[in-house]
């Protein structure tokens, strides 16, 4: 009897204790539960798109063009063709969004994964919307228009940065100008924990660079001239300073980043006396404990 | 989620080629599903191709293309179904760690079922359509929900047993088999109910995850690992970090401190819902509320 009263004492000491819920890990935003509803979404929108390509296709087997101009044009042709193609998925696609929209606005919190909770099902039915057009256009030969397709669908940013490379949500981002996103990097602005789905809006300022495999986390928000190592994962709401390196799972602050001032002194240097020539050494950011390394590959003349 | 396309993620199938030969096998499999797509295609001309009116033939034609290509991830599913059948009656799968030769027939044979179930995966793959993949994963004997999802990251397909409500994060490695030195390591993973693997997680041969468990991004698990019901892990190898609650009916005020101010967001939604309809209403009452003004300005 005492062992079971001594029991229950640590368990409601356990309930009462919150760090329990605190959420210092970060998991997959990939959509559960995948429900044959959504096969209705994609019908239309794949019929409709294909009727516009096949009146065009139509037009051009009945054009009076000699067959040799035909035959030439025919690999330009499909690439129009394979562009109109997505670009009437799109099209489709954000007419069906605006409607979900205006029943249901997207909105940031934690709410419960079951099947009664409107903002959980309208979730995953924007995310299944937006994949088949996402889909397309990275596939396509030209992948760098699929800036335009996160632009039309809720997420700021410009063609200045870029993340052809990185699994992306398409909804509560913000980049800057000119960010870096690294090979294989997940930023995810929703997340799924247990019972319970969280979303949250991610933020990144201007020069931000993100290393390769590093997982961002709903909340997260990068500082002007903030790194992110590479393999490093941001824990929820996680806020990165402007101007220094972080690294790690979870991210710490490793350095200040002295390479972003370095590199806007050399572009300046550039600018103003681009023809005088420039007499002394180029001075390598590098720590000062570690440069007789790079003299002694030099030749070793300190020795 | 958007996939990378520079990554050929899915449902993976090891591309260790033992024999050239296996090659031939490949090629008849591509040859021998597409044939049924042919046949739609001579069908659906002869149905519906008229000269004068060509109209049905276009309407229906992005809907035709739509069914030949689902049809076509069926066909190759149903000829490499048989292929595997056939080869299983030779030699049977089985567990166990094997030699790294050529000589070694489980080894010889892992590759060649590996080979023959390329060319499906990637079809159904190569569609943006998620539940391709499952039907292959159904067929190729991994045990699994239509409802998971299973497609963002690297999967092998076969001894794999899922459980309902699986999620596989991005870029995450779950494994039946490897290749360590000059051995290769063949046993079966089983992950249960409930299980939410996060992203970039690698999952060795043999693991079994029990229920309600999650995995912290960049977390690997061991040859042969056993990971308790109810926990959430971390690091690598995977250790335990702490219980997950998030199951239970937690109080919100509790969830809302991890994500900040909570209130504050509701409001800015709340104002900004109101602002819009207010705008509405503005829109269609103008003219009374000048009248209104007026009215009241002659009054006072």
């Amino acid at each position: 009897m005492n062992e079971k009263i001594e029991n229950e004492k640590k368990d409601t000491e356990n309930e009462d204790d919150d760090s329990d819920f605190i959420i210092d890990f970060t998991t997959s935003s990939a959509i559960n539960r995948i429900s044959l509803k959504f096969l209705v979404v994609y019908i239309p929108i794949f019929w409709f798109s294909g009727l516009a390509v096949a009146t065009f296709w139509y037009g051009y087997t009945i054009s009076t063009v000699p067959w040799i101009i035909k035959l030439l044009f025919l690999p330009l042709i499909l690439l129009g063709f394979s562009f109109l193609f997505i670009f009437t998925c799109f099209f489709f696609s954000k007419l069906l969004l605006i409607f979900i929209n205006l029943i249901h606005l997207p909105k940031e919190g934690i709410f419960r994964t079951e099947k009664g909770d409107t903002d959980f099902e309208f979730w995953r039915l924007r995310t299944e919307i937006k994949k088949i057009t996402l889909w397309l256009l990275r596939n396509w030969p030209l992948p760098w228009i699929d800036v335009i397709a996160f632009r039309w669908f809720g997420i700021k940013m410009d063609f200045s940065s870029h993340l052809n490379d990185a699994w992306c949500d398409a909804e509560f981002i913000s980049f800057g100008k000119n960010v870096t996103v690294g090979q294989g990097a997940v930023i995810m602005s929703s997340m799924v924990v247990g019972n319970y789905l969280i979303i949250k809006k991610i933020r990144f300022d201007d020069y931000a660079l993100i290393g390769g495999q590093s997982t961002i986390a709903p909340g997260t928000h990068f500082g002007e001239d903030t790194v992110l190592g590479a393999v490093s994962v941001t824990t929820l709401n996680q806020k990165l300073e402007a101007g220094w390196i972080y690294s790690g799972i979870p991210a710490r602050k490793l350095k200040p980043n002295k390479y972003a001032e370095m590199r806007r002194d050399i572009i300046q240097k550039v600018d103003v006396d681009g023809e005088e020539k420039v007499e002394t050494e180029h001075e390598v950011n590098i720590d000062d404990d570690k440069k007789h390394l790079v003299k002694r590959g030099n030749g070793g003349d300190n020795k | 989620m958007s996939t990378p396309n520079s990554m050929r993620v899915g449902p993976f199938c090891a591309s260790v080629l033992v024999k050239k030969k296996y090659l031939i096998l490949y090629i008849f499999l591509i040859w021998i599903s597409l044939l049924p797509a042919i046949l739609e295609i001579w069908w659906y001309w002869q149905m519906l191709w008229v000269d004068e009116r060509p109209l049905h033939f276009y309407i229906f034609l992005p809907l035709f293309l739509f069914v030949i290509y689902v049809s076509t991830v069926f066909a190759a599913i149903f000829f490499t179904k048989i292929l595997l059948l056939i080869i299983s009656i030779f030699h049977k799968p089985r567990e166990g760690t094997f030699l790294r030769d050529p000589g070694d027939k489980d080894y010889r044979y892992w590759s060649l079922r590996n080979t023959i179930k390329k060319w499906p995966t990637w079809l159904a793959h190569k569609f943006p359509f998620p539940f391709l993949d499952n039907i292959c994963f159904k067929a190729f004997g991994v045990k699994t929900k239509l409802s998971n999802s299973l497609f963002e990251g690297w999967v092998d397909t076969e001894f794999i047993e899922f459980g309902k409500n699986v999620v596989i994060g991005q870029g995450a490695i779950i494994q039946s088999s490897v290749i360590i030195g000059n051995f290769l390591i063949i046993r079966k993973t089983v992950i249960e109910e409930n299980v939410r693997v996060g992203a970039h997680v690698i999952i060795m041969p043999g693991t079994h995850i029990g229920k309600n468990c999650i995995l912290n991004t960049w977390s690997s698990t061991m040859v042969g690992q056993e990971l308790k019901e109810g926990w959430i892990y971390n690091g690598s190898p995977a250790k335990e970090f702490k219980k997950n609650r998030f199951f239970e009916d937690i109080p919100i005020e509790k969830l809302t401190k991890t994500i900040g101010d909570m209130d504050g967001l509701l409001k800015k939604y709340d104002e900004t819902r109101v602002a819009r309809v207010t705008k509405k209403r503005k829109s269609l009452k103008r003219k009374d509320k000048e009248e209104n003004t007026t009215e009241e300005k002659g009054l006072k």
